[in-house]
């Protein structure tokens, strides 16, 4: 009950159900040496009313599952947040969101919960992913009071290391969908652009196996000597 | 509504918007685009998405019972089995954008036998077994396609022509329909005993054209029809004798479930306007020539008729048009390949007997029995309306002398015939491989000696040879020396293994026009380019395939689908090889038929050369998928063969 009361204080308001909701969810795990193959990962993207992190918010989650090495077409996640206060901005013309399919969206505390139930403890992957897991951290701290604190991946970053020779070397999604002939089914519709970047990160993980980087933890080494020798270059 | 309803309900709707990009896509391709919604859905949200890079193996036979039905969503996997003979892998088989494996192994409960490498960069969609097995018993279109692969999209293919058909002419059509159906009446029918002027007299009350005298069980004994009246008539015999002396005995029947087709064809080949109905030994109805073209409007047997009875030659060349107007309006209407080309082959034979006939009479009988015999493709019946002349003459002499003498009786007569044939339309052959050459004008001694050398010394020009004239049939005279010199001639060529093994090389040359990547290996350059031969590439693997197999187990018949339906029937090819082959065989030369009835139209001059890419999806897939099934027969051949 103490937690309630220190909710009702400062953070959102929430339900005792979903409190209990929110206690329950999964701690992130921590990142280890288990084959690529055998972790499972949730790719996503957000479409928001703007790209200010500071006072724009997120309208609607799309995600996939990675998970045996294979995107799971069952498992999939995709949520519209309803918000009362939203106006029409020129990101409209992005993210294709009317204002009544927003105004028809999940209440937002109940549709990260549900989000963040559906991710697990698993580690996030994303393009762009700093964008998203901001956005989302922002909408998780204001909605439920909850702090994001799993890995986040971004694709943006392991495309052109593990696959230099494409001389991509700061590409967006469109980039490396036509690089690898990859076809979107909808571009800027959060999961269709989360299933065609899960379908850019079983590419680059097949490359990932063949430079003997079969872990998240390897990638991640690699890719922190990358962004060091990076900063070199810019230098 | 709660909620957490609501939350579902709006997770559902928007899961479903994006599953319905995959159902889209699989929406292009049979038999997806043939299913329900629900179950497109429910296979795609069963699905998992995996990728494969370059060379990666997909499935191989040590992976145990495959657990997956696989869609290749995007890039290329292909098949590889082990070389039986040689070293190493054959590619067997190419599957792109939309296409499924492993069928048969994932109904059979088993291993794959082919190894399946991803060509290229490929995603495939993985079905789980249950799932596939749910949708297996929910759906018919995958139900079919699953059990039937490629045999179901021919049947797509036919059902397509015939569709077409429909349309243009608004009505319900088709030479398969069953004749039980078209005999709507009562048969008129009476006992033996009864009297002649009864009998016409329930003719004419009925208006009918024909009686059938049956026994106390039905069985048909005789025909009686409104031509035999006229005969007797104009005999002045008796209209109060019992009809039993006056009917036709034995009259031509057919069952019920036959269909017109092949009444047109026994009332062509016979001469006959009525056909009875028979069932269990009992008459159940009455085909007339009448209720043939109120049918099809294709005048077959009046063409025939009109052929086997011109006075001149001046005349056949002339109906020569009107078997082409003939033929042209069938393959409209949707007839297929096999239909046309046995039309063809009947109204050719009608021609040619009609010449012989006609110069007999006109140059004399030379007082020789000969018997006509034609090779190759009017050898196998698988002329199409453009084909040269290759024939030849056999008769009986006791002793070379005297086959010199007949001989020289004989040749005159046949050089004329071959030139009133070439007035027909037959254009006359440049290899002369005629009667009235005298190297093609043997006894039956000497055709034997002549086929032995072929087989004896297997010189290349030799085995051109053998694949000529070993598809040899009779079109007028008598048969038991032709029958005689293939018997010889299968003998020869089932003992000698060495002939064998090199038709087999021969029939290896022409290798079928699908490469390893791409969808199918064309021309690259000058006026050729982009195309493929149809007949060279496409229908001589298996006419090759078919003949070698022929011969060396003692199959008589020439016909390439006669031929690959026996070799099924003595265990030589395995019955779904077998089915695979023919339908192959069979769509090529349909498509080819209708690239002919293009040209025609077009005015341009007949060409067997395609360009794929002019094909719709279904067909073009279909005739890979076809040239895929000559390929496979080619690597029988080789593995058989050892080469």
């Amino acid at each position: 009950m103490s937690q309630f009361t220190w909710f009702t204080g400062r953070g959102p308001a929430l339900l005792e159900a979903q409190l209990d909701r929110r206690i329950g969810l999964a701690a992130p795990a921590s990142l280890d040496h288990r084959p690529l193959g055998e972790q499972r990962l949730v790719v996503l993207d957000l479409e928001t009313s703007g790209f200010d992190m500071k006072r724009d918010q997120l309208l609607s989650i799309g995600a996939v599952v990675i998970e045996r090495g294979a995107i799971d077409l069952g498992q999939q996640f995709e949520c519209t947040l309803q918000r009362l206060d939203h106006k029409v901005g020129p990101s409209v013309l992005i993210h294709g969101l009317a204002p009544s399919q927003i105004a028809a969206g999940s209440e937002p505390a109940e549709a990260l919960l549900a989000f963040m139930e559906f991710v697990g403890d698993s580690p996030l992957l994303a393009f762009h992913a700093g964008f998203d897991q901001r956005m989302l951290a922002r909408a998780l701290k204001q909605s439920l009071g909850y702090s994001l604190r799993h890995r986040f991946f971004d694709v943006a970053e392991l495309a052109p290391l593990l696959c230099p020779q494409a001389k991509i070397p700061r590409g967006g999604l469109d980039d490396w969908t036509r690089y690898f002939g990859l076809q979107a089914q909808q571009r800027h519709h959060a999961s269709a652009d989360a299933l065609v970047t899960a379908e850019l990160a079983l590419i680059l993980f097949s490359r990932a196996r063949r430079q003997q980087l079969d872990s998240l933890q390897a990638l991640e080494q690699r890719l922190a000597g990358w962004r060091r020798r990076q900063k070199v270059h810019l230098i | 509504m709660s909620k957490s309803d609501a939350y579902t309900q709006a997770g559902k709707t928007a899961v479903l918007q994006n599953i319905h990009g995959t159902v889209e896509f699989l929406q292009k391709y049979p038999p997806f685009n043939q299913m329900d919604m629900a179950h497109l859905a429910y296979l795609v949200e069963n699905c998992q998405m995996r990728f494969y890079s370059a060379g990666e193996t997909i499935i191989k036979p040590t992976d145990g019972p495959v657990e997956y039905f696989y869609i290749v969503k995007q890039g290329h996997v292909h098949g590889e089995r082990p070389h039986s003979a040689k070293r190493g892998t054959e590619t067997t088989f190419e599957i792109t954008s939309g296409e499924c494996f492993p069928l048969a192994a994932l109904i059979g409960e088993r291993a794959t036998r082919t190894e399946h490498l991803a060509a290229e960069d490929t995603f495939c969609l993985l079905l789980n077994k249950p799932a596939f097995v749910k949708l297996f018993s929910l759906s018919n279109p995958f139900r079919d396609f699953a059990l039937r692969g490629v045999s179901s999209l021919l049947d797509q293919v036919n059902q397509q022509v015939q569709m077409r058909a429909v349309e243009s002419l608004g009505a319900q059509y088709s030479l398969d329909s069953r004749l039980g159906e078209l005999a709507m009446r009562q048969p008129i029918s009476c006992p033996p005993a009864t009297p002649l002027r009864k009998a016409v007299q329930l003719m004419h009350e009925q208006h009918v054209g024909c009686i059938v005298i049956v026994d106390p069980a039905l069985k048909p004994l005789g025909i009686f029809t409104l031509r035999d009246l006229r005969r007797v008539i104009a005999d002045g015999s008796s209209l109060d004798q019992p009809i039993d002396s006056l009917m036709t005995l034995e009259p031509f029947y057919l069952p019920p479930d036959a269909s017109a087709f092949e009444a047109a064809i026994a009332m062509t080949e016979r001469h006959i306007a009525h056909i009875c109905l028979v069932e269990h030994e009992r008459l159940c109805g009455v085909v007339s020539e009448r209720d043939l073209f109120s049918l099809q409007r294709v005048d077959l047997v009046h063409l025939a008729r009109t052929i086997r009875h011109a006075g001149t030659v001046e005349t056949l060349a002339a109906l020569r048009s009107d078997i082409q107007q003939l033929v042209e309006r069938m393959l409209a209407h949707g007839a297929s390949s096999t239909q046309i080309t046995h039309i063809i082959t009947l109204f050719n034979d009608h021609t040619v007997c009609r010449v012989i006939e006609l110069t007999l009479e006109d140059l004399g009988d030379p007082g020789v029995p000969f018997t006509w015999l034609c090779f190759g493709s009017e050898g196998r019946r698988e002329q199409t309306l453009h084909t040269d002349q290759d024939n030849g003459i056999l008769f009986e002499a006791a002793d070379s002398v005297t086959a010199a003498d007949m001989r020289r009786r004989l040749l005159p007569l046949a050089v004329e015939i071959n030139q009133r044939l070439a007035q027909c339309g037959f254009t006359l052959c440049k290899g002369n491989i005629m009667a009235g050459n005298p190297e093609l004008c043997l006894s039956r001694h000497e055709w034997t000696r002549r086929f032995n050398s072929f087989i004896d010394e297997a010189t290349p020009e030799n085995l051109l040879k053998s694949s000529i004239y070993f598809d040899l049939r009779v079109v007028w005279g008598d048969a038991h020396g032709c029958d005689l010199v293939r018997q010889g001639l299968l003998k020869q060529v089932a003992n000698n293994s060495l002939f064998q093994r090199m038709m087999a090389e021969n029939a290896l040359r022409q290798r079928p026009p699908v490469g390893r990547f791409r969808d199918f290996v064309v021309a690259r350059k000058g006026a050729e380019k982009d195309t493929l031969d149809l007949k060279v590439q496409g229908l001589t693997p298996f006419v090759d395939g078919a003949r070698l197999l022929a011969l060396a187990h003692g199959v008589e018949t020439c016909n390439t689908l006669e031929r690959l339906r026996e070799l099924i029937a003595k265990g030589v090819i395995e019955t779904l090889d077998g089915a695979a082959y023919e339908e192959a065989y069979h769509f090529i030369q349909q498509t080819r038929m209708q690239q002919h009835q293009l040209q025609a139209k077009q005015g341009r001059p007949y060409s067997n050369r395609i360009d794929p890419d002019s094909l719709n999806q279904l067909d073009r897939r279909i005739l890979r998928e076809a040239f895929r099934q000559a390929q496979r027969l080619q690597s029988s051949l080789a593995l058989r063969y050892q080469l």
